[in-house]
């Protein structure tokens, strides 16, 4: 088979599993452009009789979407740079050593992050309260996602730091670096696409939070975007439409810059850095 | 949908207004509310007429969604960061109630002019009242009742005009109407293993005797046989055992069921997504004569006692139950209230549903009043839902029910 | 004073300041909460003592009460097959996705990036969209099913007690499939070309080659991706929330549902925290195994 050949049969090979997989994105959208409970239609349309553009305009004015996702990008921003801050560090220690300190630390890592937010949250709002900082709403939340959050990334960023040779920076201490100049001139920059796909990954599900920024934000102006879907989401709801267009333009700016950066990281990483 | 058009400008000016009205006065008593109440729903827009008044004092308003309520309310009074008022589900007002977590009205109710309690219906005002003494007032009150659709029952032969008087009938009915070549099932309701369970199926238990302190009396066993050879026969959808009211009632209105068992707030929706001629009938009975029950849904107000401004609170308590008389016109939401005619919409379909839904809420019985409620209503799905899936026989699971029920109640 | 700066500049101490920093953090955040929740599971708690710590203690009373209830055997081992039959699906399918997009033909990257929906999509979305596919009646899954002749008869995912548990399944492979094929993805592209190059001269196949360099060379991706799709496998709340609220029956119920249902369902918040430690111990032992896989990692 010629080259072209292959990759012409691969690329529908993807398009075909794309097709199947990103189903339930098409039906976010699709929805959003019906009308009424033409969600529940049976048999099942797959295409809106007539599309209800105007559904979107609707919904970002009568929502104060703005607003909402101004709030989802503050707090995901700040669980992210935490994160980052605190995990980056952490990883790179547990990657560095091999002994029984690094096993304890590790399996406490993993030990730490048994529950679902919706069990944590009661010991966390009644401890914020008794602190004080329930005051700061949003600035609870991002400590309380930095801490949901950081085992995941220690786990992958460590991971990352596992494929950086130690004699690059065994070399740089040599050459008169300190052990904090070698970190920063020579491990990280190596790691650096490790960390930013998973920066990426955590700032994606900061994004959506929505069981802790539920039950700790309750001034209506610091909500994040999770928490607005929600209001209008009860159980006896039938504006499917208006929920899948909040949920469209929630969802789809963070979709494309994902598929844009992710290209960049990931290709980044086969071309060569590390040789 | 002019009340809902109107109802977002509200909503849009409510918003306007919390960011502008910051700037109360100083000396104006802040009051606190929650509840599960959305923008076109009577909690936001009655704060804001009661705000408009400018008497000194001002609420702010913070939905919650429906699941949360109770955990809320309990994490918030436990940390001494309740709000003042609350709207409360009504099994679960003597939960609170009975421990003291919400402030006993009863003297200020008796000094009342606008809160009376013989103004209420008798379910409701019970669910609000523990030990004898009032500790809330009820927000609304819903109940439910039979959905049929008149188009299917002509089709089928039947008069239209006459629906199913008994629990014979109904399966009778349902075996008639039911049509696997259409996508028709003859009936749906909802099993699901939550409230909403317990919510359909006690009015059941209740026509037939029984109670949730003798949930395996004879009627409930009988009940419980019914809806079994429901399912059995796939008269109904098995999907009926997940499926909440508003989902089932939903495959009603599109025409794949051709009854439906469900409450008020089905009303509007139908009147738009349905595209046939349909009515509503009282809940069938045992049989001829049988005594009648329904289930009694919908909020109560509640003042927690940990608040600062008790007289304040009731103030307000006293300007939403003075709102009652307008609930369904403005809300689509019945009142509690027995003293106040429901006036008629002009619209016949409608009054004819809110007719039969009135003279269904005289039968209406609460769930409890238990502090114990959740667990006694878990204990009750439970045997709803392993007699429905064929693991236990009605009889067998309702004794397991029964037993569970009564050391609950120790 | 000095040798501490010093040392927290160049040596030692620069390892114990990033380490121990996190996980004061950690404690604090993570560890204070999963401890209140143990020493619930020893107390009779009610929703007026959320607030404090001292309670009336009762012992093993809870543990006790709790394996007396029918449903607690049934729900652990959903909860077991839950686990298995998730991370199985999402590792196996992710990896293969991985493996595919790795061939790198035109195209490849930009469809890689989309197949992250399931990750961005809200809970509340997913779990919504779920509970319709999978609809008995009128689901999109059903219908497909039918279409292409594989039942006659509509399957009731959600209702059907001998397929509950396997619905809730399905949904979550689909959420966790992205996670798995984008890491999987980047660790793939970490190994050395050079490798295969040197495998291909001395005439491996592509089987011995996947066996022979991929996976060892993977090895610690892949611990890390078990371990933390472990994780969130147990932290999945929204799918069982969404498609069959644990029923019927409990045959789709599992631990952490169990848990929340029992706390903030019906306000036993003892037994619901006595759930929480078995889920405890049950990670304890996946998180030893973790530990031991990172044992034979290859350091680059």
């Amino acid at each position: 088979m010629s080259e072209t050949a292959r990759n012409r049969l691969m690329l529908a090979i993807a398009l075909i599993m794309a097709a199947i997989y990103l189903f339930p994105l098409y039906w976010m959208y699709v929805t959003s452009l019906k009308s009424g409970s033409e969600m529940f239609a049976n048999p099942p349309s797959f295409w809106p009789s007539s599309a209800q553009w105007q559904t979107f305009a609707f919904v970002w004015e009568s929502r104060n979407m703005g607003r909402y996702l101004w709030n989802s990008t503050v707090i995901a921003f700040g669980s992210v740079a935490l994160i980052a801050l605190l995990g980056t560090g952490c990883a790179y220690v547990l990657a560095r050593y091999r002994n029984v300190w690094v096993d304890i630390g590790l399996f406490l890592i993993l030990m730490l992050q048994v529950l679902p937010a919706s069990l944590m949250i009661t010991p966390i709002f009644v401890g914020f309260t008794q602190v004080g900082l329930l005051d700061y709403p949003r600035f609870a939340v991002i400590l309380a996602i930095a801490a949901k959050s950081m085992p995941f990334f220690v786990v992958l960023v460590r991971a990352t730091f596992m494929a950086v040779p130690m004699e690059l920076e065994e070399a740089a201490l040599v050459d008169g670096n300190s052990r904090v100049g070698a970190f920063y001139k020579i491990v990280l920059p190596l790691a650096r696409n490790g960390i930013l796909v998973s920066a990426i990954l955590i700032f994606m599900q900061a994004f959506g939070e929505f069981v802790y920024s539920k039950s700790m934000i309750q001034d209506v102006s610091l909500q994040p975007a999770s928490v607005g879907l929600n209001s209008f989401m009860g159980p006896n709801t039938s504006e499917w439409n208006n929920i899948m267009a909040y949920a469209t333009m929630y969802v789809t700016p963070i979709l494309a810059i994902f598929v844009l950066l992710q290209r960049r990281i990931v290709s980044g990483l086969t071309s060569g850095a590390l040789k | 949908m002019g009340i809902r058009k109107y109802s977002i400008a509200i909503a849009l000016a409510l918003t306007c207004a919390s960011l502008v009205g910051i700037q109360a006065k100083a000396e104006d008593v802040k009051l606190t509310l929650w509840s599960l109440d959305r923008d076109i729903q009577p909690a936001p827009n009655l704060i804001k007429e009661f705000n408009e008044q400018k008497n000194g004092i001002q609420i702010e308003y913070r939905q919650i969604q429906f699941d949360d309520v109770v955990s809320e309310a309990m994490r918030a009074f436990s940390t001494g960061k309740a709000p003042d008022i609350i709207a409360i589900d009504n099994p679960n007002h003597a939960m609170f109630a009975s421990r003291d977590a919400f402030l006993d009205l009863t003297d200020m109710i008796e000094k009342s002019s606008v809160i009376k309690p013989e103004n209420y219906f008798p379910g409701p005002l019970k669910s609000a009242t523990w030990d004898e003494k009032y500790y809330g007032v009820p927000k609304a009150t819903n109940t439910i009742a039979l959905y049929y659709n008149k188009d299917l029952f002509k089709a089928a032969g039947l008069d239209p005009t006459k629906p199913p008087q008994t629990w014979d009938e109904l399966v009778e009915t349902a075996r008639k109407l039911n049509d696997p070549s259409k996508n028709v099932y003859g009936i749906t309701f909802s099993a699901k293993a939550n409230e909403e369970g317990t919510f359909q199926f006690l009015p059941w238990a209740q026509m037939g005797g029984a109670g949730y302190k003798t949930i395996n009396g004879e009627g409930a066993v009988r009940a419980l046989t019914i809806w079994k050879q429901l399912f059995d026969e796939k008269l109904t959808s098995p999907d009926t055992l997940t499926r909440s009211q508003w989902d089932a009632t939903a495959t009603f209105n599109a025409g794949n069921a051709a009854m439906a068992i469900s409450g008020p707030w089905e009303i509007d929706r139908m009147l738009t997504d349905a595209k046939f001629e349909w009515g509503t009938a009282l809940l069938p009975v045992p049989q001829e004569g049988a005594q009648r029950s329904s289930a009694m849904g919908d909020y109560n107000w509640a003042i927690f006692s940990s608040t600062k401004h008790p007289e304040e609170a009731f103030k307000a308590l006293e300007f939403f139950a003075s709102k009652d008389a307008t609930m369904y016109k403005d809300f689509g939401q019945l009142p509690a209230r027995a003293d106040l005619p429901v006036p008629p919409t002009g619209n016949a379909v409608k009054d004819a549903a809110l007719a039969t839904f009135l003279e269904q809420m005289k039968y209406a019985q609460p769930r409890g009043p238990s502090p114990e409620w959740p667990k006694i209503s878990k204990a009750i799905q439970d045997a709803i839902q392993a007699a429905l899936t064929g693991q236990m026989e009605p009889k067998a699971a309702l004794d397991q029910a029964a037993e569970k029920i009564k050391s609950i109640e120790g | 004073m000095r040798r501490i700066l010093s040392s927290v500049r160049d040596g030692r101490g620069f390892d114990i300041v990033l380490v121990g920093v996190p996980f004061a953090f950690l404690f604090a955040l993570a560890g204070l909460p999963l401890i209140y929740n143990i020493l619930m599971s020893f107390q009779e708690v009610d929703m007026f003592s959320l607030g404090s710590v001292i309670r009336p203690f009762v012992g093993v009373d809870n543990y006790v009460a709790l394996f007396r209830q029918p449903e607690t055997w049934p729900i652990l081992t959903n909860t077991l097959i839950f686990v298995v039959g998730s991370i199985a699906g999402q590792f196996v399918i992710g990896f293969g996705l991985a493996l595919f997009f790795w061939t790198n033909f035109p195209g490849a990257s930009w469809l890689r990036g989309l197949f992250l929906v399931s990750w961005v999509m809200p809970g509340l979305v997913v779990g919504a969209i779920w509970n319709w596919i999978l609809s008995g009646d009128f689901g999109v899954l059903n219908f497909f099913l039918r279409e292409s002749g594989l039942i006659t008869a509509n399957i009731f995912w959600r209702s059907d007690p001998s397929f509950s548990l396997w619905a809730v399944v399905i949904a979550n492979i689909w959420l966790g499939t992205s996670f798995n094929m984008i890491l999987l993805s980047v660790g793939l592209s970490a190994i050395p070309g050079d490798l295969y190059e040197a495998a291909d001269m001395d005439g491996a196949n592509a089987w011995q080659r996947f066996w022979t360099i991929t996976l060892p060379m993977m090895r610690s991706t892949i611990g890390a991706i078990i371990a933390l799709g472990l994780i969130f496998t147990l932290q999945q709340f929204d799918l069982f929330a969404a498609i069959t609220d644990g029923g019927p029956n409990n045959s789709s119920n599992v631990a952490q549902y169990w848990a929340w249902d029992l706390s903030f369902r019906q306000y036993d918040f003892g037994r619901g925290a006595t759930i929480s430690v078995i889920m405890t111990v049950f990670v304890m032992f996946a998180a030893a195994v973790y530990v031991r896989s990172t044992r034979h990692e290859v350091r680059g």
